[in-house]
């Protein structure tokens, strides 16, 4: 019983002695295996040690306004431009252009967000279906597609809504009610449309996140990326220094690494198209994809009369 | 004397509300904070109540609270329906295999809800594992709300399993056979004399099993987005994934969760006060159990049924998964391979890593909560002190509070810019977090086992010299120990598995084993998370086993 009772207090001893040691803190959202990458590389190339939370985009920003009395972060890379475009405007982040940012078009930087990558939403049609392969949008809310397709829910996911957003402007919600009419399903975030799909429950998703679904396929999973005819709508993933870092100096290091050729090519490496335009990609880049005619401002100025809209689509 | 033992009762629940006031209700008053003052994040008190009145005229409110209360009710009936004729046959008849049935029946809970959905989802919807075995499916019963609380069911029922087993056997079958002297048959005598008498901890036990189901989120979230069955906690969910994130909104929602369970403790208390039920007499027990003659077949039949739906399906289901090297090649013999398990156990894998934070949390999470759980529960059953009804009510606060609302709370307290010294970004704020959302526990397992002993034992201590202390160390430790002991090992368990609470408050450059099992979803890496799930159900089932042999051992010498 006494041992036990040393044992656990030695425990209990090294648990409260972990404070972060780390030189800076990073908030991201996934691929996980993207930030392993980096901080490993980043501390290799400047002895700086990372610190990494890594979880959804909301749940990194929940994080944040919770944090809001006593910040922790010093980095933020989320997965939705609109959160630097609002937390710009809340005066929370802090002015720095990379030199690294030189290759990065204009319209995927601001005084304050620079993107990382940039994501696309497709189709992911499972082969193995045996059904036609779609081409449009449109397509899945043909009678061969009934209560074979998924949606990611445009709630949990940002680039879902602005595709949501986008198509009620280009298609019209019909598109929507047409495809609930169809028997299509709101299947939670991303991954979570996606494995029925892999599986053969479901044969296709609508908007899904293409370099999940690309690195899916590249494993052998039966799934293949299509990007529909009418267009779709990209999501570049801003990275940020937060004004209240602790580290502001070691953060812009981190930033100048995550250009630089070597981060740039971890982040082809996970199939996001890489925000550098010298940096090769392994998929199709922004300039070979068709994209939907999308005002940002006004799709989330409108934020929740759309997704009231599209849950009134599913009977919700 | 009464004098004296009135002060240190008086010392002792003191203790207990000062404790508790710090781990339970500081968060909880912060989160109430919250839900008047949306902006105290920033160190605001501008408009109080300004999101309260937004969420409460939304609709969603109240179909949001029925279909909790449908889904805390439903699982109720369906734990059990399968736990009291299983714990009967258990705890009164010589069952073939008895301790075995016991660490089988461990296992559902032992697989975490989230993964045990997934795993009947890959199993039960077109093309899945079952269709590709027997050309069936069950997508339909599964994406329904039946298909919710059967699933909840089956992870919850061992709860009840374990606490009546316990009642029954304490009661054990002496009064039973009194009332077959007189003339009762075996089921009027169950019914008559050995289910009332075991009402207390089987009303404890539905008690716990309504908390677990209204704050459960994987299940609702997995199956019942597809039907429109939105519930409190997805709700809350909702309020934080979003952005803009509605952290007053969530926290309104979840005191309406606290606000339920509530109303379900203080019904609970009610109906215990009215029985009484002190079965341990100054007199040893010895068990007799009866042989089940004729009915073993069919009593092991029932055993190895439930046992198969509730352990061996989402078992094997998470088996083929992890070994799948692709998820649409299936059960193909060539698609079948090692190479998940190799990933989880790669030298400085970030698995290995996660395994023994999540590990080490659990023990220290699990001796922190038995031993203020313990503690709280003697202040509350054995003394009169005026501060006990409050030490009861904190102590059982936690049971409705979703993970993610004890995040924010722990965040919102703890993180202040005016602490000297604060447990937020370590690993001790998991702990908190732990302790505090599996207080309830310890407290029923040790209050019931308290209220079955009678308080003539007392009496007999205090005749023969002993004081307070070393009646409560001599006989009552002794007495509830095996309780405490399970509802240590069930805090270890879930401890090392929580999901939600420790995504949110995760410190950072850490990884349990919950958050990385999750991330690897997220990812779309099912079968690498399946592989960890599945590490983590063995060691999580071995590891407490070890415990209860090694206690057996003990028990047995002395």
């Amino acid at each position: 019983m006494k041992k036990l009772f040393v044992a656990t207090v030695a425990l209990a001893a090294g648990l409260s002695a972990n404070a972060a040691s780390a030189d800076i803190t990073v908030y991201t959202a996934g691929p996980a295996k993207l930030i392993e990458n980096l901080s490993v590389g980043f501390t290799a190339k400047t002895g700086i040690k990372v610190d990494v939370f890594q979880a959804t985009t909301g749940k990194v920003m929940a994080r944040l306004e919770a944090e809001a009395a006593n910040p922790v972060a010093d980095v933020v890379i989320s997965a939705s431009w609109d959160t630097a475009t609002t937390m710009a405007e809340e005066g929370k982040l802090l002015p720095y252009t990379s030199p690294n940012a030189a290759h990065v078009p204009d319209f995927l930087k601001t005084d304050t967000a620079v993107a990382q990558g940039i994501s696309a939403l497709a189709i992911a049609w499972n082969p193995a279906s045996g059904l036609p392969k779609p081409t449009d949008w449109e397509d899945l809310a043909a009678p061969a597609y009934k209560d074979m397709v998924t949606l990611p829910d445009p709630a949990k996911s940002g680039s879902m809504f602005e595709l949501v957003a986008a198509l009620d402007g280009a298609l019209g919600a019909k598109i929507f009610d047409d495809l609930s009419a169809n028997g299509a399903i709101i299947a939670g975030a991303n991954a979570d449309a996606l494995n029925p799909v892999m599986q053969g429950a479901k044969a296709a998703v609508f908007g899904a996140v293409d370099y999940i679904s690309m690195a899916a396929a590249a494993k052998g999973e039966s799934v293949e990326v299509i990007f529909p005819a009418s267009g779709t709508v990209i999501a570049a993933r801003p990275a940020m220094i937060l004004q209240s870092a602790k580290q502001p100096e070691e953060a812009k290091q981190f930033i100048d690494y995550m250009l630089s050729e070597e981060g740039q090519e971890m982040v082809a490496a996970t199939y996001l198209m890489p925000a550098r335009t010298d940096v090769a990609a392994k998929r199709p880049r922004i300039d070979e994809l068709k994209l939907l005619a999308f005002d940002q401002a006004a799709a989330y100025g409108a934020r929740a009369e759309t997704l009231k809209a599209f849950a009134k689509s599913f009977g919700n | 004397m009464r004098g004296q033992g009135g002060t240190a009762q008086g010392v002792l629940t003191a203790l207990a509300l000062a404790l508790l006031s710090v781990i339970v209700a500081a968060p909880f008053l912060f989160i109430l904070a919250q839900a008047i003052f949306p902006k105290i994040g920033a160190g605001s008190f501008a408009g109080p109540f300004s999101a309260m009145a937004d969420v409460l005229g939304s609709g969603q409110l109240p179909r949001a609270t029925l279909n909790t209360l449908i889904m805390g009710v439903g699982t109720v009936a369906v734990s059990a329906a399968l736990a009291v004729p299983l714990a009967a046959i258990r705890a009164l008849y010589r069952l073939p295999g008895a301790a075995l049935w016991d660490l089988v029946f461990l296992v559902p809970f032992m697989i975490p809800p989230y993964i045990a959905t997934l795993g009947w989802v890959m199993t039960g919807q077109p093309r899945g594992y079952l269709e590709q075995l027997t050309g069936q499916n069950i997508a339909g019963l599964l994406f329904s709300v039946p298909g919710i609380v059967i699933i909840l069911g089956l992870h919850c029922f061992p709860v009840v399993y374990f606490a009546l087993s316990r009642s029954f056997a304490t009661i054990g079958g002496r009064f039973a056979d009194v009332s077959r002297v007189f003339g009762a048959g075996p089921l009027r005598a169950f019914w008559r004399v050995t289910l009332p008498l075991a009402l207390p901890g089987l009303a404890a036990s539905l008690i716990l099993v309504f908390a677990m189901a209204i704050e459960e989120y994987g299940t609702p979230a997995v199956l019942g987005t597809r039907i429109g069955f939105r519930v409190l906690v997805t709700g809350i969910d909702e309020a934080i994934g979003d952005w803009p994130v509605d952290l007053p909104g969530a926290a309104t929602l979840a005191l309406v969760l606290v606000g339920l369970a509530t109303v379900a403790y203080l019904a609970q208390r009610r109906f215990v006060a009215k029985g009484g039920f002190e079965t341990t007499g100054a007199r040893p027990l010895s068990a007799t159990r009866r042989p089940l003659g004729q009915a073993t077949v069919p009593a092991l039949l029932l055993f190895a049924c439930v046992a198969f739906v509730s352990t061996g399906v989402p078992l094997l289901a998470v088996l083929a998964t992890a070994l799948a090297k692709t998820v649409s090649g299936g059960l193909a013999p060539g698609n079948l391979g090692l190479q998940n398990f190799a990933a989880v156990f790669a030298a400085g894998s970030s698995a290995r890593e996660a395994l023994v934070t999540s590990l080490s949390l659990g023990l220290v999470a699990a001796l922190a909560t038995g031993a203020l759980g313990a503690f709280s529960a003697f202040v509350v059953v054995r003394t009169r002190a005026r501060g006990r009804v409050a030490v009861d009510l904190l102590a059982a606060l936690p049971n409705a509070a979703p993970g993610v609302v004890v995040a924010l709370g722990m965040i919102l307290l703890w993180n202040q810019p005016w602490w000297p010294v604060t447990p937020y970004n370590t690993l001790s704020i998991l702990v908190l977090a732990y302790v505090l959302l599996l207080l309830p526990q310890p407290v029923r397992y040790t209050t019931a086992a308290l209220a079955q002993i009678a308080p003539s034992l007392d009496a007999a201590a205090r005749v023969a010299g002993a004081s307070e202390l070393a009646m409560a160390r001599r006989i009552l430790l002794p007495l509830i120990f095996p309780h405490l002991m399970v509802a240590m090992l069930l805090v270890f368990v879930v401890a090392a598995r929580e999901l939600v609470a420790s995504l949110l408050i995760l410190p950072v450059g850490h990884q349990t084993i919950a958050t990385y099992i999750w991330r690897q979803f997220d990812q779309g890496s099912v079968g690498l998370g399946m592989a960890m799930a599945l590490v983590t159900i063995g060691l999580t089932t071995l590891l407490p086993l070890a415990v209860l042999v090694a206690a057996r051992r003990t028990e047995d010498i002395g």
